[in-house]
Parts: structure tokens; C-alpha cells; sequence
């Protein structure tokens, strides 16, 4: 491929995930706000792809759909706002939001710019994939295991608490504790 | 020059598949309706059933809600249409000819079912009314639940093919087909396939108990634009499932092109029939089956799948 649609195509998705990233703080509406974001990061995603990391930059893209959905019902269902379609201001402490965004956008821009970008071209790609899979499931598996197992049983357990199936009954079905000593009429 | 010609080649192609998908559909549908309730099959209605409908549609008048999501309500059908092309443009249709074989055909495929629930959501949110709304959230708690289900059914074919490549997953069923060789795994992927096709028992977000859900408040264009879109939705599904699992375009005597249509039309039949000879399915119901029996389905699939590879 010619580099001129390559480029052409970074400046596009580019642009696209700067305007979005700016609409997510200048919408009125926790809805458009997510998608805002999922459209700024699906870009990201695609310029990922257009560096090469087409697996990462799909992957990112495919994360995302999810995340960002869940992210706008739980906003709606928090901000008692049914259908978040009622306007709100998306952003609190204007000035100082504005201060921290700004030095920080200056701040990782002069790091991008001042940095400089490393020239270590990967002679086997294969071997850097190998090595990946070597350190996740050789010398440090007992941590990534460890953290794994540790995510899985937070999951269980967060299902646990949040199903209405209980102990003594299913919490749409007038579930009642017993009492604590017998012949008790059990607490209303 | 040539570059330019074949991608006008390419989307001519993939637009071409979905629209004679999308009418053969509406053809076995109108056919299985007929058939599951016993009424004679009368060839002439059948034929000229989904243009009547495209015309009605087309000649009604698009109405509006009360501030509506313009952009949402304009974007979620052409979304949802954009994905199904995404999709069907990675369908490979004889050795060697495919619109498109990106290395990570597989995750490609995995984002445009995840992004259904975009479209879906935004086509149920924007039009700023109770039902549809009702609809939107449906398909979240719908989608969230047949998203892993469905990923482990893609990933055991990608096993044997040892890549990503959906070239390479129907090149690696050149000994044996995945439908014999893992057994779980087409059933799982059509289940996922009626959800994200929103199409018979589990058409939970576009149900006729909301009254329409998530189109409830579309007419005349917008909503035959709509059901186009799931259409296609529906034949992408069809169609990479028929790679994915059929072999695509492997088989005896007849070309490539030919087997990949026949064995998509089969999926799209079986579908059409359980629109029809299906109830609806509880959408709790279909929470719980997804999350309880699917996804230990599916992980069995996978290792299977993996202990062939041994």
C-alpha cells in the first residue's frame, strides 16, 4: 500500500477522534456523551490498525461496543435521567477541568514531540509473540493465574449478591429471613 | 487504476449478495409462514409479498416524535447495513477470491456483532419514546449475555485453522467440516444469530409485545430502511456462519460461489422456519440459558476443539 491513503486515512480517523473527544464534554446528554467516546476510541482503534496492530486495534474496537454501552445504562440508571435525552451539563469545576486537561494535553504532546521515536525494527515478529506467550505462561503465571482466579471469583461473587434468587427465596417473591430464635414470627 | 476498479468491484459485489440475500429471505419466510400454518402455498403471492411491502413502506408517511436524536435515528439503520457489508465483504467465495481477507478476520467479524448492539441501542434510544426505549435496554441485557457464547463458538473454528483469517478457517475444513468436527458449535452460532439478527423467538428488542420496540415509532422509509438493514444483518449472519462451520465454498462438482450460496440459503431456511415454529423466548429465560448453558457449551466446544489439535 502507497503511503499517501495511509496518511490520508491517519488524518481522517485522527480527526475524528479529536472533534468526538471534544463532544463528549460539550453534549448535553449521558448518552450522546458514551457514544461520543466509543466514536473517539473506535478511531483510535482504527488508526492502531493503520500502525500495524491490527489485532490490538480490533480488539479495542470490539471492547469498546460493550464497555461503552454499559457505561451509558449505568449513567442513566445513576442519574434517575430514564432516557438521558434531558439536557445536563456533562462537565463540573469548569475551570479547574479545564486547567488539568489543558496541561495535561500539553504535557503528553511535548513528551510526544520532545521524545523522540524509537527506530527498532522487529526482524522476527514471530519470536516477540513467542516470548509474550513464554513470560505470560512461564516465570510469571503464578501472578497472572493468581490475578485471573481472583477477577473470575469477584465476578461469581458480584452475581451472587445481585441475583434475586436467595437464600429464602427469590427477592421478587416476598423472600423473608427467618427468625432468629424458633416459634419467632420472622421480621416483616 | 486497477486498485480503484476493484474496490468499486468489491462493494458492487458484497451489495449484490446482501440485497439477493435479503430477497431470498423474504421469499422462504413468506414460505414458511404458509407452511407452518398449513396454507397452500400460492407462488404468485409469495413472489410479489416483499416489493408490496417495500411499496407500502416506501408510500407512507415518515413520522417524527417529539424531540427525537435526529442524528441517532438517521445513523442506526445505516450502521447496522454498514456492518452487515463489513461482514459479508470477508466472505470467502472460492479458493482465492474474497472482497477482503484482513489477518484478524475473526475479531473483524466479533466487532461488527458487538457493534449490532450500538445500533440496535441508538435505533431504540433516539426516537425519545417509552417503547422503543424499553426495546433498547432489552437488547443490551440480550446482547451482553450472547456475546461470549458466540466468541467461543468462532473460536473453536479458528483453532483448527491455527489463524484468525476466515480464508484460512475454510480452507482448514478442506478434511472435515466444523459442524461435524465440533458438533456444539452451529447450533450455539445459530442461536446467536436469531438474537443478533433480531429475527423470530429471540426478536426480544423489535418484539410485537412493545408494540414494535425498537421501530415502534418508525414509518413509512425509516422503517423499511430498518428491516433492511436487520435483513442483512441476518444474511451476513447466514453467510459467515455457512464459512464458518459449512465449509463455505468446499464441496463436490458444483463451483465455489454455488455451494457458498446453497449452504447460506440452508441457514437462512432453518432460520425462516424458526421464526415461524418458535415462540418467543422470555428474555429472562434467554439471560439465564445464554450465561448457564451456552457458555459452558461453548467453553466444552472450545476444548475439544483444542484436544483435536493434540
Amino acid at each position: 500500500m502507497s503511503d499517501l491513503p495511509v496518511s490520508l486515512a491517519f488524518a481522517a480517523f485522527s480527526a475524528v477522534a479529536v472533534v468526538a473527544g471534544i463532544r463528549v464534554f460539550r453534549t448535553d446528554s449521558m448518552v450522546r456523551a458514551a457514544f461520543y467516546l466509543l466514536a473517539s476510541f473506535a478511531a483510535v482503534g482504527a488508526i492502531m490498525v493503520l500502525l500495524g496492530a491490527e489485532f490490538l486495534g480490533m480488539v479495542l474496537i470490539l471492547m469498546m461496543a460493550g464497555e461503552m454501552l454499559v457505561m451509558a445504562i449505568v449513567m442513566v440508571m445513576y442519574m434517575m435521567n430514564p432516557a438521558g435525552l434531558n439536557p445536563m451539563v456533562m462537565v463540573h469545576q469548569h475551570r479547574t477541568a479545564i486547567a488539568a486537561g489543558a496541561v495535561a494535553f500539553l504535557a503528553l504532546a511535548g513528551v510526544g514531540l520532545a521524545g523522540g521515536v524509537p527506530q527498532r525494527p522487529v526482524t522476527n515478529p514471530g519470536a516477540a509473540t513467542g516470548d509474550l506467550g513464554r513470560e505470560l505462561l512461564g516465570n510469571s503465571m503464578l501472578v497472572f493465574q493468581t490475578a485471573g482466579v481472583t477477577l473470575l471469583g469477584t465476578m461469581v461473587g458480584a452475581i451472587a449478591i445481585a441475583a434475586p434468587r436467595g437464600r429464602f427465596g427469590d427477592a421478587d417473591a416476598d423472600s423473608q429471613e427467618p427468625a432468629l430464635q424458633p416459634d419467632e414470627e420472622p421480621e416483616a | 487504476m486497477s486498485v480503484a476498479l476493484d474496490a468499486a468491484l468489491g462493494v458492487a459485489a458484497v451489495g449484490g449478495m446482501l440485497a439477493v440475500g435479503s430477497l431470498a429471505l423474504a421469499f422462504a419466510d413468506e414460505a414458511a409462514a404458509a407452511a407452518v400454518a398449513g396454507a397452500p402455498l400460492r407462488p404468485r403471492r409469495l413472489l410479489v409479498a416483499p416489493f408490496r411491502r417495500a411499496a407500502s413502506a416506501l408510500l407512507t408517511a415518515t413520522t417524527t416524535t417529539e424531540r427525537p436524536d435526529g442524528g441517532g435515528r438517521a445513523l442506526a439503520p445505516a450502521l447496522l447495513a454498514g456492518l452487515a457489508a463489513l461482514a459479508m465483504s470477508m466472505l470467502p467465495l472460492a479458493p482465492g477470491v474474497v472482497p477482503a481477507d484482513p489477518s484478524t478476520g475473526f475479531v473483524v467479524f466479533s466487532a461488527a456483532v458487538a457493534f449490532v448492539m450500538i445500533a440496535v441501542f441508538l435505533h431504540g434510544w433516539s426516537p425519545n419514546s417509552t417503547l422503543p426505549l424499553h426495546g433498547a435496554y432489552r437488547f443490551g441485557a440480550v446482547a451482553l449475555s450472547f456475546q461470549i457464547p458466540f466468541l467461543l463458538a468462532m473460536l473453536a473454528t479458528a483453532l483448527p485453522a491455527q489463524s484468525l483469517s476466515l480464508v484460512r478457517i475454510v480452507e482448514a475444513q478442506a478434511p472435515l467440516w466444523n459442524v461435524i468436527r465440533e458438533p456444539l458449535g452451529l447450533p450455539i452460532y445459530l442461536i446467536v444469530g436469531l438474537a443478533v439478527g433480531l429475527w423470530g423467538p429471540l426478536n426480544l428488542p423489535d418484539a410485537d409485545d412493545l408494540a414494535g420496540g425498537t421501530s415502534a415509532e418508525d414509518s413509512g422509509l425509516a422503517r423499511w430502511l430498518w428491516e433492511a438493514a436487520r435483513t442483512s444483518m441476518l444474511v451476513a449472519v447466514a453467510a459467515l456462519g455457512s464459512a464458518a462451520f459449512l465449509g463455505g465454498y468446499l464441496g463436490p462438482l458444483l463451483p465455489g460461489p454455488v455451494w457458498v450460496a446453497l449452504k447460506t440459503a440452508l441457514l437462512l431456511a432453518v432460520m425462516a422456519v424458526a421464526r415461524h415454529a418458535l415462540a418467543r423466548a422470555r428474555i429472562e429465560r434467554f439471560v439465564e440459558v445464554a450465561w448457564v448453558l451456552l457458555v459452558p457449551l461453548a467453553l466444552l466446544n472450545v476444548f475439544v476443539s483444542g484436544a483435536f489439535l493434540l
